[in-house]
C-alpha cells in the first residue's frame, strides 16, 4: 500500500487565511471588489484584509459609510450588474439591516428573472460573543439557511477560512460566510496548494463511537475540548465540523449517526429553530428515531458582563454533561 | 542563574508567530534591549530585557510559532552558565514588553 506524501502546509493567523484567499481571487478575477467599513487603510476590522487596498487600490477596496442596508443593497445591484462584491459586515447582529436587499432581492433574482440574472455577492460578516454586549455578539445563522437561493457556510479554522472563501468568490449566486469573533486569534495549518473548499461538505474533525457531535464556528472547539472529558468517562465522541450550513452535508452526518447511535448538536445561537433542529430532523427523516440533544445559547441577550455572557453561552462542560445525559435511557429535554 | 524567556501573556492571544530576533545567542545584553519580536492575530509585540545578562540560547526560531507562557529563550547572568537541556524548569525572567 502506498503512502501519501504529507501535503505541504504554511501556519497562518485566521486572518492571514482570509487576506490570502482575497488576494487570490482578487489578482485572477478583476470583478472581485470589497465593501465595508475599515477595509480599506485599516485593513479590516480584524485586519483580515491587510495589505488588499495596498495592492488593489480605492478602487476595489472601498470604505463604505456604516448603512448596512444601502451597502448590501449596492453589492447586489452590483453583483447583478456583472461585479463580484463582498459586502463585509463587522457585526452579525448588523446584517439584519441588509436581510432585506439580500433575500428579496439578491436570492430571489434567480427566479425573478427565470435565470437571467444572478448575484454573486459575498456577505461577509463576524458572529459571536466576545465581551461586546447585546448588540455585538449574536449567532442568526439559522435564520438565513431556510432562504431558497441563499447559499451560508461558517469555516472553524483558517484552512476552511481560506478554502471556503475561495469558493464563496466564485459562486453564480449570493453567499453568507459567516466568521466569528473568537476564532481570529486561532493559528492553523492551510495548505499550500491554492484549492478551494466545496459547499456541502463537513469534516469530521475527530473520530468516534459512542456519539456524534455536530457543531459550527466556534462552537467546534467547545465540541472538542468537551470530547476530550468525555475521553475520561471512557466515552468516545465523534465531532463533526459542519463547515456548510446551506447546503448541509447530510451524508457524512446521516453516516455518523448511524454508527454512533447518538446525535449531540452544539451552537452559539438559539436551539429554537437553530441549526440543531434542522440538522436532528433531517437525520431522523433519514435514520428513524435516535437519541437526541441540542445545545445552544441560553433564550437571552447576551450581556457585556463577563460572568453573565458566560452562564449564557455552552462551554465544553455542559456539552459534556448533556452528552452523558444522552447515554442514560432516561427521556431527555433539550438542554441550553 | 539561569532565566527562561518566556512569550508574554498578552491578553486574548493563544500563540504567537516569531517575527526577527534582534540579539543572537552569545551576546550580552542590557535591561531594557529588544531581543525579539513577536506577532499576535492583532499586533506586533517587543519583548525587552528585562535585567542584563547573556543571551545564550534562543529555543523558538524566526518563522517558528509559540503558545503563550511557553519558552522562547534562556538568559543566564553570567556567560559560562551550563544551559539545561529542559528550560521549561527554569525561573521566568519578567520581560517587559510594548505592542505597537
Amino acid at each position: 500500500m502506498s503512502s501519501k506524501p504529507a501535503a505541504a502546509v504554511q501556519k497562518m493567523f485566521f486572518r492571514e487565511a482570509i487576506a490570502r484567499a482575497m488576494r487570490e481571487e482578487m489578482r485572477d478575477n478583476p470583478n472581485i471588489l470589497i465593501l465595508g467599513q475599515d477595509v480599506g487603510r485599516f485593513g479590516g476590522s480584524y485586519r483580515e484584509f491587510d495589505g488588499l487596498f495596498e495592492e488593489f487600490g480605492a478602487d476595489r477596496v472601498r470604505d463604505m459609510p456604516v448603512a448596512e442596508a444601502a451597502m448590501v443593497g449596492v453589492g447586489v445591484g452590483a453583483a447583478a450588474a456583472g461585479l463580484r462584491p463582498l459586502v463585509s459586515i463587522t457585526y452579525m447582529d448588523f446584517m439584519m439591516l441588509g436581510f432585506d436587499p439580500l433575500i428579496n432581492y439578491g436570492a430571489k433574482l434567480r427566479y425573478k428573472t427565470g435565470g437571467q440574472l444572478t448575484a454573486p455577492v459575498v456577505v461577509k460578516t463576524t458572529a459571536g460573543a466576545k465581551g461586546q454586549g447585546v448588540a455585538h455578539s449574536q449567532c442568526i445563522e439559522a435564520w438565513l439557511m431556510s432562504v431558497p437561493g441563499l447559499r451560508v457556510v461558517v469555516p472553524a479554522t483558517p484552512a476552511d477560512a481560506y478554502g471556503l472563501l475561495k469558493t464563496a468568490l466564485r459562486s453564480d449566486g449570493p453567499v453568507v460566510y459567516v466568521d466569528h469573533k473568537r476564532l481570529f486569534p486561532v493559528a492553523g495549518e492551510v495548505p499550500i496548494e491554492e484549492v478551494a473548499v466545496p459547499f456541502g461538505s463537513a469534516r469530521i474533525c475527530r473520530p468516534g463511537t459512542d456519539l456524534t457531535i455536530t457543531s459550527h464556528s466556534f462552537m467546534v472547539r467547545t465540541a472538542l475540548e468537551a470530547a476530550k472529558l468525555l475521553e475520561k468517562d471512557g466515552l468516545s465522541a465523534e465531532v463533526i465540523d459542519l463547515r456548510s450550513l446551506a447546503p448541509l452535508d447530510m451524508k457524512t452526518i446521516v453516516d455518523s449517526v448511524g454508527r454512533t447511535g447518538r446525535l449531540l448538536t452544539l451552537e452559539e445561537g438559539q436551539i429554537t429553530t437553530g441549526v440543531g433542529a434542522e440538522v436532528v430532523t433531517r437525520v431522523i427523516e433519514h435514520l428513524g428515531p435516535i437519541r437526541f440533544a441540542r445545545v445552544g445559547a441560553l433564550p437571552a441577550p447576551i450581556s457585556s458582563n463577563r460572568v453573565l455572557e458566560a452562564a449564557c453561552l455552552p462551554d465544553a462542560g455542559r456539552v459534556a454533561a448533556a452528552a452523558r445525559l444522552l447515554q442514560s435511557p432516561k427521556k431527555l429535554v433539550s438542554s441550553c | 542563574m539561569l532565566y527562561k524567556i518566556s512569550v508574554p501573556q498578552v491578553a486574548d492571544v493563544e500563540e504567537i508567530r516569531v517575527l526577527e530576533w534582534h540579539r543572537e545567542a552569545g551576546e550580552a545584553v542590557e535591561k531594557g534591549d529588544l531581543l525579539v519580536e513577536l506577532e499576535t492575530h492583532k499586533a506586533i509585540v517587543e519583548v525587552r530585557a528585562g535585567q542584563k545578562g547573556f543571551l545564550r540560547k534562543i529555543l523558538a526560531e524566526s518563522g517558528n510559532w509559540q503558545a503563550i507562557g511557553l519558552p522562547l529563550a534562556v538568559l543566564s547572568e553570567s556567560e559560562s552558565d551550563p544551559v539545561p537541556e529542559d528550560a521549561q524548569a527554569l525561573t521566568d525572567l519578567p520581560v517587559d514588553f510594548e505592542i505597537t
